[in-house]
């Protein structure tokens, strides 16, 4: 019987830091150990993976990479609690532990011939990433991109080169956005929910992912509503603390689904049928 | 099913006999009895009354080692400690064997659990009929009786001066089977005077309540005060989880003693804030309300919906052993009485 709980060891490959200030967020590369493992780790966008640091403990971190890039496995961090903090001391070469993937994922087979929206704020913008870079990977299945994203400030913006290049590109539309003016910036300023109704991308042939924080999600989903997306349009992540993955330990369900394996990938349609979820 | 006869007086010779099992049954602590590991039957306590915990923590430990990591970092291959030698559970209650059942739909299916499954194979469990049921049991109203077969390998019901042994199962035969010299088969007296103590037991039950009217209404309730209310008298202690016969989260830690590391789990409870608290510090479920809500409807509706079969067998502990009387059959009466 395979047990779940034993981690495989990963190696990082290299770290990013992706943001300054009092929440820091480093991008760390993974590559596991073993060249079995590493074949039969298969993940999708939207799912997670449990990272760990022998004695100190494991985090569920959701993965930010795409599975069409090979080369290594990324994760978003933001440097918060115990185990947080300890994956942050480490440095390219050091030794990470790994087990997963975990939960749901984003059904992007059936996006297929769509119009991708995504509207993502401060970390939220890690599951997303994984979404866009696995639909410009396989561009022709896709219809136009939107890639809707904001932070507090420019220190707070997350994969900022990478989305400054994709700027430039002709194949997608990004909109990036600061809460508050800053010199030299010259996009958007004011919160997330407010540039999607500036924008007003059209709900024609399209479906709308969102994640970030739970009151940005609040308002991204009623303007969505305003613009005409139908709830079914409409795809988000739940978050909660997390210890087996597997539906064993308790305590991330919202109602009847448990965020580890039934999540973390939810439909407005589904989401508004957990009263828990505080959704509407 | 099989049947047979125990004089009362030969029940440590006959677990004496039980050469290939390691044996497990309540012992005497102070006030309680506690299932242990017992080397010498004489020690064998007897008693379904003064057990607070149920036999849960034989197949579901309070702390478990998951694995030890290496000087590398590396995991070690765990060896499911002290599962090797097959268990022999004597004296449990027949409501805690339904409550095994119950985490069974948890642990045994989508993604088993290796520990608990190791354990659960390899234990055989002989229950002992409740003949007294106590003032906050109502099994009845969950599905079960103080006679339930449900769970278990084996039940032995006292007639008195000996003992009728039920055996259900393959492995509660080769486990008696080892005893066989000490059995009987049962006389007509004992027949009769077994279905006297089932009949009577059943009787002695003093609280019930109906899951159908508290069903109905927890699909309308979510939001009411009722849950405020109800949690106005708990301190959020958790002895309502640790004595549940069918409550299984748990927390994972990493321990580090001298350099060396190691992952444990351990029992933890939804009644604690830190259960759910994000590292953020945003807590889904920040107050007793809200975590004493949940576990209602973990256990009589999500439960139901997810598996067909409450999170509850009805044993009381829960009542009984609140430091802050909060009464879960009133509870429930509440929720199906509220519209």
């Amino acid at each position: 019987m395979i047990n779940p709980y034993l981690p495989h060891q990963a190696k990082i490959q290299s770290v990013k830091q992706e943001t300054t200030g009092d929440r820091v967020i480093k991008t760390f590369k993974l590559v596991l150990e073993d060249n079995s493992c590493r074949e039969s780790f298969l993940y999708k966008p939207g799912q997670c993976a449990m990272l760990g640091v022998p004695g100190v403990g494991e985090s569920m971190i959701s993965i930010t990479s795409s599975p069409t890039q090979k080369e290594s496995i990324a994760f978003s961090i933001m440097r918060m609690g115990k185990v947080t903090s300890a994956i942050h001391e480490k440095e390219a070469g050091d030794p990470l532990t790994l087990r997963g993937p975990y939960g749901n994922h984003f059904p992007l087979d059936e996006w297929k011939g769509k119009n991708i929206l995504t509207v993502g704020g401060g970390i939220g913008q890690a599951p997303l990433s994984s979404i866009i870079h696995y639909v410009l990977d396989n561009r022709t299945d896709y219809g136009a991109i939107d890639i809707i994203y904001g932070a507090r400030t420019t220190a707070d913006l997350c994969y900022k080169e990478e989305l400054f290049e994709m700027e430039r590109r002709e194949d997608i539309r990004v909109h990036l956005s600061i809460d508050v003016r800053e010199e030299g910036w010259d996009r958007y300023v004011g919160f997330v929910p407010s540039n999607l109704l500036r924008i007003k991308p059209s709900p024609e042939n399209a479906v709308a992912i969102t994640c970030g924080p739970p009151v940005m999600i609040k308002f991204v989903l009623k303007n969505l509503l305003q613009l005409g997306f139908a709830e079914s349009q409409i795809y988000t992540t739940l978050e909660n603390r997390m210890k087996c993955g597997i539906g064993k330990c308790g305590r991330c369900n919202v109602g009847p689904v448990y965020v580890c394996k039934d999540g973390p990938v939810f439909s407005y349609v589904q989401l508004k049928s957990l009263p828990e979820a505080h959704i509407s | 099913m099989e049947n047979y006869g125990l004089k009362k007086d030969s029940l440590k010779e006959f677990l004496k006999t039980l050469q290939d099992v390691e044996l497990f049954a309540p012992v005497r602590r102070g006030d309680v009895t506690a299932f242990e590991h017992v080397s010498d039957p004489e020690g064998v306590a007897l008693d379904l009354e003064h057990q607070p915990l149920p036999a849960k923590k034989l197949l579901l430990p309070q702390t478990e080692i998951l694995f030890a990591f290496d000087k590398k970092g590396l995991p070690k291959e765990p060896d499911f400690r002290g599962t090797k030698k097959k268990r022999f559970v004597f004296g449990v209650r027949p409501c805690d064997a339904r409550g095994f059942g119950i985490i069974d739909s948890v642990y045994e299916k989508d993604c088993p659990d290796p520990y608990y499954v190791a354990k659960r194979s390899n234990t055989v469990l002989a229950g002992l009929q409740c003949s007294h049921p106590f003032p906050n049991c109502f099994c009845t109203s969950l599905g079960g009786s103080p006679s339930s077969s449900e769970g278990l390998d084996l039940l032995f019901f006292d007639c008195g001066g000996s003992y009728l042994i039920e055996v259900y199962t393959e492995k509660g035969q080769q486990v008696v089977k080892e005893a066989q010299s000490l059995l009987s088969s049962p006389s007509a007296e004992q027949i009769t005077e077994k279905e006297k103590v089932v009949r009577e037991a059943a009787e002695r039950i003093q609280r019930s309540l109906s899951l159908d009217g508290v069903l109905r209404n927890m699909e309308i309730l979510f939001e009411d005060p009722i849950w405020g209310d109800m949690a106005r008298k708990c301190i959020s202690c958790g002895i309502c989880t640790y004595t549940c016969p069918t409550c299984y989260c748990f927390d994972i830690q990493d321990e580090k003693i001298q350099g060396k590391a190691k992952r444990v789990r351990i029992w933890d409870s939804c009644m604690f804030g830190e259960y759910t608290l994000h590292a953020s510090g945003h807590n889904p479920r920040p107050t007793r309300a809200e975590r004493l809500r949940n576990r209602m409807y973990h256990k009589f509706k999500h439960n139901i919906d997810l598996h067909g079969i409450a999170g509850c067998v009805g044993c009381g502990r829960c009542i009984t052993l609140c430091p802050a009387n909060e009464d879960l059959i009133e509870n429930l009466q509440s929720i199906e009485s509220a519209r």
